[in-house]
């Protein structure tokens, strides 16, 4: 071989190593894959999206070792196949504490304006992570004071080791609580829900509904029900917000659940927004959760006190729950804080069905299957991303 | 009462530290002097602990921030003391003292404690201490997680309120070992506004303010005295009912009133029958 054949094999070598390198470091950008027409959630600016970061968090998502007995993860109570619910009436921690409330849908959480039943400060994910893993009453996670356990055991896992530097990279140490919240929300707002029969029919499918669930959706829009005054807009809660939004829509309402003194009271310990503000026209607020995949989030409200959907279309037909005796007996329709929406109505048994059917038709089972939002299980290589997530559409 | 820590060596340190701290201080028109405010723990006149009974009562945490101080001059005028940094318990003008060890009925706590506030002040002589318990209203509804020292501590946040805990006390029955047996207080501002993103201020303070006209640097003690506490909380007759300073916690009226604050208002009103100085030993 002459010396200028050696030199361009050289030559391309070192091009050829270079290009790996490149390509090696290389992370493909966070792209958002919606329906047409249908906004951007808000992102923080602070923790911008990436699909290493995504993918991070779907593993710490999913990893009980973030919590004092190991096995705890923010997926025990937010099951993807319960719409990231737990199916519970309340939901119990690491040391088997029963949380006052249940476990809410993580479903387009990215879309909502506040965060778990009745807070209004709680308008960021990544505040809301600390709550379950921090949080002593009740106990969730447990992790109070052992922030030191998490830091080491981010640095020792081997898939954790390669996917912090990845995913917060400049940061002198990657291996932080606020990182770690950071990528759990990233993978959060990525459980987005557009793809249900009720989506289909919005996007020109006139077969997707049938005919008794478009009855049942015009009543649900009807002024004659209300319903859509708290559960209205892109994800069906009036605490909703979205990157073009003009303005935040923020709403808490008391649905004449309870009335136990006869002057509004609602059980000890679970009165909803008054225990932050501690103004007695908040007595009974709680946010409206998001109606998307409500037919398989049962129980309802937010102690789980409904069993099931016809049960709760009873309880607003009544414009208020009964509760004749025990310690909880009053007539929640005759609370004085009730919201002026539960006004109650009459349904013919037809009507009542199609109410139904339609609320069925919210139920997104590509959400429930979608391999992206599902446990990455132990050993999988997360910072390898390469499989594919509707939401990470490459161009 | 015995102290086991001895004071050796305090007033010579005061004047070896007067020099460097103005010569590091720019702005150093006055001399400075070096000031320690030691603060304790007991139970009526007796030492109280995580692994020590006092009258069958045990800690099972404590742990407050504290902010705000200041002395008052020969002449009577208030001065401002500027805190050390001194990670992990002081930064940004905030102390955390910690009187949990970790042992005994202190189970969720750390083997590191910390019973004194080093600051500076005007060389001068003093008598009279004035400080506030709590977080500072402008470091209150910061991001935690991005937090300086002392503002850094998991066990300190308070989540789901945007703040901080100001205070965490526990005091446990001794020998019973259920929760039932514990008093927890949890102090923190509450009724706030805005939200995490925008906070917008809380109607209830709850900061105490504390005023010890007998304090007297080098020869006195602040003593958190928690006998009266313990007497309003019921854990003789084991009826105690914690309190998170939630608006709507009647529990929260009588231990407020020892911290000297109006449940109502959530205004200092009086310094807290908790809170006296006794002579240094």
């Amino acid at each position: 071989m002459s010396v200028s054949k050696t030199r361009v094999a050289v030559a391309a070598l070192i091009l050829l190593v270079v290009l790996l390198i490149v390509l090696s470091t290389y992370e493909r950008p966070f792209r958002w894959s919606l329906p047409d027409g249908l906004p951007l959630p808000v992102v923080p600016a602070d923790n911008p999206m990436s699909v290493v970061k995504v993918d991070l968090g779907r593993r710490l998502f999913h990893d009980g070792r973030l919590s004092i007995n190991g096995a705890t993860s923010c997926a025990s109570c937010h099951r993807q196949e319960l719409a990231f619910t737990d199916g519970l009436a309340r939901s119990a921690g690491a040391t088997g504490e029963l949380h006052p409330r249940g476990s809410m849908s993580l479903v387009n959480v990215a879309y909502a304006s506040r965060l778990t039943w009745a807070n209004h400060l709680l308008d960021r994910l990544e505040t809301q992570a600390l709550t379950p893993m921090f949080g002593e009453d009740p106990v969730e996670m447990g992790m109070s004071g052992r922030e030191s356990t998490i830091t080491a055991l981010l640095r020792s896992d081997p898939d954790y080791r390669v996917a912090f530097p990845r995913a917060f990279p400049g940061d002198e140490d990657p291996y932080s609580i606020l990182n770690t919240v950071r990528a759990i929300s990233a993978f959060v707002r990525t459980i987005v829900s557009f793809d249900s029969a009720y989506d289909r029919y919005l996007r020109g499918d006139t077969v997707a509904l049938t005919v008794g669930q478009v009855a049942g959706m015009q009543l649900f829009f009807s002024e004659r029900l209300e319903c859509f005054h708290c559960h209205g807009g892109l994800n069906f809660t009036d605490s909703s917000t979205h990157a073009n939004a003009a303005v935040e829509s923020v709403g808490f309402h008391n649905t004449g659940l309870y009335n136990i003194d006869g002057a509004g009271g609602y059980p000890a310990g679970n009165a909803g927004l008054r225990e932050l503000t501690g103004d007695r026209w908040d007595t009974g607020r709680f946010r409206a959760p998001t109606l998307r995949n409500i037919a398989i989030t049962a129980p309802y409200m937010h102690d789980g006190s409904i069993e099931d959907l016809p049960s709760v279309i009873d309880h607003y037909a009544r414009g208020g729950r009964n509760i004749a005796e025990g310690p909880y007996a009053g007539d929640g329709a005759r609370n004085p804080y009730k919201s002026e929406f539960l006004r109650g109505f009459a349904l013919s048994k037809e009507e009542r069905s199609n109410l139904l059917a339609f609320l069925e038709s919210l139920t997104d089972r590509s959400v429930l299957r979608n391999e992206a939002l599902s446990d990455p299980g132990s050993g999988t290589a997360i910072a390898r991303s390469d499989r594919e997530h509707p939401l990470f559409a490459v161009k | 009462m015995r102290r086991t820590r001895s004071r050796p060596g305090l007033i010579p340190r005061i004047t070896a530290l007067t020099v460097p701290v103005c010569v590091a201080l720019a702005s150093c028109g006055a001399p400075q002097q070096a000031i320690e405010i030691p603060f304790s723990v007991q139970f009526g006149a007796e030492p109280i602990s995580c692994s020590m009974a006092a009258a069958d009562l045990r800690l099972s945490d404590m742990r407050l921030f504290v902010y705000d101080f200041h002395l008052t001059s020969a002449s009577g005028e208030e001065v401002a003391l500027t805190l050390d940094d001194r990670p992990p318990w002081q930064g940004g003008q905030v102390a955390l003292l910690d009187f949990e060890d970790g042992t005994g009925t202190c189970r969720n706590g750390s083997a590191a404690t910390n019973a004194g506030v080093q600051a500076r002040v005007a060389a001068g002589n003093y008598t009279g201490l004035r400080f506030r318990i709590g977080v500072p209203e402008v470091l209150n509804h910061a991001d935690p997680l991005q937090a300086l020292a002392p503002l850094n501590h998991t066990a300190m946040h308070w989540h789901w309120l945007t703040g901080y805990k100001f205070l965490r006390a526990g005091i446990a029955r001794a020998g019973i070992d259920n929760e039932s047996a514990t008093f927890w207080l949890h102090l923190g501002s509450t009724r706030c506004s805005g939200s995490a993103s925008d906070p917008g201020g809380c109607r209830h303070s709850n900061r105490p303010e504390i005023s010890l006209p007998e304090f007297v640097p080098e020869e006195t003690v602040v003593v958190i005295d928690l006998a009266p506490l313990a007497a309003v909380t019921g854990l003789h007759d084991g009826i105690s009912a914690d309190c998170s300073s939630g608006p709507t916690e009647a529990s929260c009226e009588r231990p407020f009133a020892i911290f000297g604050l109006d449940f109502a208002s959530g205004d200092a009103i009086g310094t807290p029958d908790l809170i006296r100085v006794t002579k240094l030993e």
